[in-house]
């Protein structure tokens, strides 16, 4: 099936107050061009998760989209931290359920395989638990292991309305291939009812069965296709490009204060119309060219 | 010889990895005294990154473990259930490095909320995979500079559990392992077998115990004679400046 799609028809069938699980980790294969058009076509009210904090559920959040943070915590690593999910938490205009980043993980993963709930060895006897508590008592509770009798903390699952996973290549049915480190991608996938794909190639379904071991996203979990050449920028995307220091550094400046911040949505989101007119404004081709991986060192 | 505080802080870490063992690490001196473990006494050892990468060989450095400057030529590179589920929640994690922004007496650490001096508190970076290292590792080594602001009696959030309330209060949470070392640019502490309280175990050379506990904001236990911490060889010294960290970007 022909699931290919352009970015602004994919972000319209998510419906405002949706649950969507984005596929950014700090700094890396963030699902950047989704956020910046999300907040463009004025959706709010999303629930996001994701089990580290990424540079896409920042910018999500700075731009008013996000009523619902379920994370991991995290940082834009060296780069800074994630100024507009820290101020939504220190104003409370942020919902935010703080876990550690395996228990994200392992909530999709129950969600994946359609468990009820999960036990897990973390977050006992962390201030994170005393507040997921108070904060959210319903999708944390204890019970006895029923083989060893051992008290368990348990995770509900996680079952969000859409993932929004950014791969190196797929073909129009959405087999896709993620290249490097996975983190909680897979698990994203297939814990959700739904998938968008936004590839930096699309390929033929034959150059896809040449190689079927490296397909992390089958084609039945996919609903859009989006071919979308640097759609992570200014994040990285491994074999492909390098994240773009000097945009990241202007956006950390940027969420620093309020003036510049409302400065920047107008620049790089509401001032261009579409993907294409931000790879212009960022420099084009001549920039894009610059960041473009070295395909042996993947960087 | 000369060499420097963080120099010392990663030979130290180093010092504490054995062969063969798995160590999950972070970006900065963990990464720094991980390699160095394995390129000198423990070339067996198998270092891990949580997002999914094991044993990488960099040769650039990177801005943090989402940098894939870090993950090159890694032998396998999976997921954050592969890791953090797989190996570590498995019960295969015998060393994770951890660091925080504040650390107080029986080694919980917090990098969630921070007060500033007018008494507000700030939301900093949280978790990530801390909290699970700190719970299902067979042992943590926990690496920070000392400072009187950063180790204190008590902390406001405890993102990762160390000994929770001393005593036996982190058993009873359900916890394994433990924090069994605290490596600070002035000293080494262990942990108390019955308290759980930090031990004061070497004193870096160049200090005086009162330069130790005069930046700290909790009192250790001192024991009544605590020798210098060993320096680092010329070997070291030689990995670190030359192979590992070139650039001195982890090491300051």
């Amino acid at each position: 099936m022909n699931k290919l799609s352009s970015l602004s028809d994919a972000v319209a069938s998510i419906p405002s107050g949706s649950h969507v699980a984005v596929s950014g980790f700090a700094i890396t294969r963030c699902a950047m061009a989704f956020a910046r058009e999300v907040i463009r076509q004025g959706i709010k009210k999303l629930t996001i998760s994701q089990c580290l904090g990424a540079m896409d559920t920042d910018l999500l959040v700075g731009g008013g989209a996000v009523e619902r943070l379920i994370y991991g915590g995290g940082a834009l690593d060296r780069f800074g931290r994630l100024a507009c999910i820290n101020a939504g938490i220190e104003t409370g205009s942020l919902r935010a359920e703080e876990y550690s980043s395996l228990s994200i993980a392992f909530r999709y993963l129950a969600g994946s395989l359609g468990l009820p709930f999960i036990p897990i060895r973390s977050l006992s006897g962390s201030s994170l638990l005393s507040q997921l508590q108070e904060r959210s008592g319903s999708d944390i509770a204890f019970v006895n292991d029923p083989f060893s009798g051992e008290r368990w903390l348990t995770l509900k699952p996680l079952l969000p309305d859409v993932a929004v996973v950014q791969v190196q290549t797929c073909d129009e049915d959405g087999n896709a291939w993620i290249m490097g480190p996975k983190w909680d991608s897979p698990e994203q996938a297939k814990a959700s009812a739904r998938t968008i794909v936004i590839a930096e190639h699309v390929v033929s379904t034959d150059v896809i069965r040449r190689e079927p071991e490296r397909c992390v996203i089958p084609n039945l979990l996919v609903s859009h296709v989006v071919e979308l050449p640097f759609g992570a920028h200014p994040t990285s995307l491994y074999r492909e490009y390098d994240y773009d220091a000097d945009e990241i550094k202007k956006y950390v400046e940027a969420t620093k204060k309020p003036g510049l911040w409302k400065a920047y949505l107008d620049t790089y989101v509401y001032g261009v119309k579409n993907h294409q007119e931000y790879l212009e404004l960022i420099g084009g081709s001549p920039r894009l060219t610059k960041l473009r991986a070295d395909p042996t060192l993947g960087y | 010889m000369d060499f420097t505080p963080s120099e010392l802080m990663a030979v130290s870490g180093a010092r504490e990895l054995e062969d063969r063992q798995v160590v999950a690490v972070g970006i900065g001196l963990p990464m720094v005294a991980s390699f160095l473990a394995k390129k000198s006494h423990a070339p067996n050892m198998t270092i891990l990154f949580e997002l999914g990468v094991i044993n990488p060989e960099p040769i650039h450095t990177g801005v943090g473990i989402a940098d894939p400057r870090v993950w090159y030529r890694a032998t396998t590179l999976n997921s954050f259930v592969d890791i953090l589920g797989a190996i570590l929640h498995r019960g295969r994690v015998d060393v994770g490095f951890l660091g925080g922004l504040e650390a107080d007496q029986f080694g919980n650490l917090n990098t969630t909320l921070v007060g500033d001096p007018k008494g507000k508190f700030h939301h900093m970076i949280g978790s990530g995979g801390a909290n699970d290292i700190a719970s299902c590792a067979k042992k943590t080594i926990l690496i920070m500079r000392q400072e009187e602001h950063k180790f204190r009696e008590t902390i406001s959030f405890v993102t990762s559990p160390g000994f929770v309330k001393g005593g036996n209060s982190r058993e009873k949470a359900g916890l394994r392992g433990g924090p069994s070392r605290v490596i600070t640019d002035k000293a080494i502490y262990g942990f108390h077998p019955q308290t759980r309280k930090m031990m004061l175990i070497s004193i870096h050379p160049g200090n005086t115990l009162k330069d130790v506990t005069s930046t700290l904001g909790l009192q250790p236990v001192v024991p009544s004679l605590v020798p210098f911490t060993e320096p680092p060889t010329s070997e070291q010294l030689r990995l670190i400046r030359e192979v590992i960290d070139p650039e001195r970007m982890y090491m300051g």
